[in-house]
Order: structure tokens, then C-alpha cells, then sequence
């Protein structure tokens, strides 16, 4: 055995008595544990809410509240990779996360979780208030137990109704710096709602192979590419009018009425370029497209809100 | 009491941690110690922020 697959041997320790007694881990695998590509998501999605709520909150209060969500977000991150660490280990994204590694026990994953999902909703609560804290609690039990146990081994749905816990988080914040839950904020949870089913097939179905391995439902594996992308269309159909709507409705101003209406004309394009390309690398490139473009279609609607809100006289106290 | 002087002949027995395993153990006590203290920090400042100008005021 070669000097770096001895140390690489000591360092999982999986096979040896020592795994239970003594972490192999580093900080770095604990980080990873707690998603933080999928946080910095929550993160900005919650401030936006933080910032949209009818409420004057102080700046540390909202620091706080914004503090607590990112933990409770990774914590549910990391019960879901402890549950998860069988199917992990056979998709080729998802391999070479801590726990399937075998970097981080089942154990200490789990552990780990806990205790950051108990600190942070009761912090959250102690500090900021109790609303806020039961959304969050709601939050990761959904995404905890209702998606990662339960729906996504179970149904082709499951990113749907799953999708649920993802868009929570402005709702969590708007709570947080309001103490209530206002229309706007149902309309941003909507928004990442109907976003997450399109994003996610179109992962999907240029990485069906690796979910088929797994045994896990996902539409195109089990209803196929063809009704997939008929969905993903569907879906798009109903997040884009969704996403102009707090345009429409008076809630947004003219940047966020043009940011809405572009980047979802752009949206659409390309789920219709993925309904109608359906075969070779032509159909992998526009899923791919579509994925990619998703993340950026979220992240500027909810930049533009953030801008908007930032820059007004009555924000700024003026 | 076996003495120190024999006892540096013997070979460790039980667990015994690479340099390796010695330094992430190292760097997660460090990591949890510099979460303890933000936390403290924390509570310490939203207390202040809650309490406002009453933090100083207590009948003595």
C-alpha cells in the first residue's frame, strides 16, 4: 500500500475499531456537511425577506434571525446527508460528500445536525421571536423527515412537495423582522415553489443515469424524459406570470416589472428549447442551460426586490 | 507506580492518533472554541440591543 492510501486508510478509519471511538474529520468536512451552496441560497432568499417585511427590525436582530435560518438550513443539510449516505454513494455528484466518504460517521452527522437544528430554532426564538422559530422548526422537519425520509425515495414528486422547505426561508425572515406572515411573503415562497420543480428536472434529466442507480424516483427515471420535460414546461408556464406578479400587483417597482419580465421571457425560451430538444447532446446542452439559468433567474429577481427595498426614501429612514 | 523511565520503553497501547488525526483534532477544538465564543459574543450584544439604555438602569 502507497504512503497516500495508508494515511487515506487511517484517515476514514471505517473498518477499524477506532472509527467509533475517535473523529476522523476535519472542519472542512463539517462545512460540507452543512451545504453551503444550497445556504448561501437560503441565506439571501431570507434576507430579502428580512428587508421586504413591513417592520423597522434592528440591524443586530436581523443578523440574528438571518444567523439562525443559515444554521437551521445546514443542519438540515447535514441530517440529510447522514439519511441519505447510502444513496449518496452511488451518484456520481454526490459520492464524494463526508458521510459516504467516510470522513464523518452516520453518528457524528447526526449529531451534528441536531444539535445545530435544537441551538438554532431556539435561538431564533429566544432572540428574535417565536414565530419565526416555529416556521423554522417547520422548515427543517419538512425537509428533514417529510422529503429526505419520506417523499424522496417514495414518489416522483418528491422535489415538488419537497420543494416546499427550500422556498420557506423568505417567509422565515419576512416573520422574523414583521412577527406576522404577509401576502408578499406567500408570493416569494410561491415564487421558489413552482421555481424548484424545473430546476431540479433539468439536473435530472441530463443526470438520470446516477438517480436510476440509486433507486431514486425521480420523473425522468420513472415517468421518462418525454413527460419530464412536458412538466418542466408546465412549471415554467406557471412561475413566470408568478414571478411578474408582484409587479403587477403593486408590490415591486418598474426594475423588478422589466427584471421579472426579461429574465422570464429568457426562462421560457429555454424550457421550450428543452420540450423540443429531446434527444443527443443537443438535449443535454439545453437541460443544462436550463439549469444553470435557473439559478440565475432566482437569484435576480430576489436581488432586484433586495435593490429595490435598499434604495427607497422610506427604507433609508429619508 | 511503574516510573517514568520505564514506561518510555513501552510501546502505546489503545488509540494511538497520526500527526494527521492530531491536527484536525486540533483545528475542530479550535473551530468549536471560536464558535462558543461568537455565540457569547452574541448574546452579550442582543442583549445590549433589547435592553437598550435600561441595561443601566437597576435600583441599587
Amino acid at each position: 500500500m502507497s504512503d497516500v492510501a495508508s494515511r487515506e486508510y487511517e484517515l476514514t478509519g471505517a473498518e477499524t475499531g477506532a472509527a467509533e471511538a475517535v473523529s476522523f474529520a476535519s472542519v472542512s468536512d463539517y462545512i460540507a456537511l452543512l451545504k453551503p451552496r444550497v445556504m448561501s441560497l437560503v441565506v439571501f432568499t431570507a434576507l430579502v425577506g428580512i428587508v421586504r417585511a413591513p417592520a423597522d427590525v434592528h440591524p443586530v436582530i436581523a443578523f440574528t434571525a438571518l444567523l439562525c435560518i443559515a444554521i437551521g438550513a445546514g443542519a438540515s443539510g447535514a441530517l440529510n446527508m447522514w439519511w441519505d449516505a447510502d444513496i449518496d454513494a452511488l451518484m456520481t455528484r454526490t459520492r464524494a460528500r463526508p458521510v459516504p466518504a467516510g470522513r464523518v460517521t452516520p453518528r457524528e452527522a447526526l449529531a451534528f445536525g441536531m444539535t445545530l437544528s435544537v441551538g438554532s430554532v431556539i435561538v431564533l426564538g429566544l432572540l428574535v421571536n417565536v414565530l419565526a422559530a416555529a416556521l423554522l422548526a417547520f422548515t427543517i422537519f419538512f425537509y428533514a423527515v417529510v422529503y429526505t425520509m419520506w417523499l424522496k425515495r417514495s414518489t416522483p414528486q418528491n422535489i415538488v412537495i419537497g420543494g416546499a422547505a427550500g422556498a420557506f426561508p423568505p417567509m422565515v425572515g419576512w416573520a422574523a423582522a414583521s412577527g406576522g406572515i404577509g401576502l408578499e411573503s406567500v408570493l416569494l415562497f410561491l415564487i421558489i415553489f413552482f421555481w424548484t420543480p424545473p430546476h431540479f428536472w433539468a439536473l435530472a434529466l441530463y443526470k438520470s443515469g446516477d438517480y436510476a442507480r440509486a433507486g431514486v424516483p425521480m420523473l425522468p427515471v420513472v415517468a421518462g424524459a418525454s413527460e419530464t420535460r412536458r412538466q418542466i414546461l408546465l412549471y415554467t408556464l406557471i412561475l413566470v406570470p408568478l414571478a411578474i406578479s408582484p409587479f403587477a400587483l403593486g408590490m415591486a417597482g418598474l426594475a423588478y416589472g422589466t427584471v421579472s419580465i426579461l429574465s422570464g421571457s429568457i426562462m421560457l425560451a429555454l424550457a421550450v428549447q428543452v420540450y423540443r430538444r429531446r434527444e443527443g447532446a443537443m438535449a443535454d446542452a439545453a437541460a443544462k442551460r436550463l439549469f444553470a439559468f435557473s439559478i440565475l433567474y432566482l437569484f435576480l429577481l430576489f436581488a432586484v426586490l433586495l435593490i429595490e427595498t435598499v434604495q427607497s426614501p422610506t427604507w433609508l429612514g429619508l | 507506580m511503574p516510573d517514568k523511565e520505564s514506561e518510555k520503553g513501552r510501546e502505546p497501547t489503545g488509540i494511538v492518533l497520526t500527526p494527521e488525526q492530531k491536527r484536525r483534532r486540533r483545528s475542530r477544538s479550535v473551530a468549536i472554541a471560536l464558535v462558543l465564543g461568537g455565540l457569547c459574543l452574541l448574546f452579550y450584544i442582543v442583549t445590549i440591543v433589547k435592553l437598550g439604555p435600561n441595561v443601566l438602569n437597576r435600583p441599587l
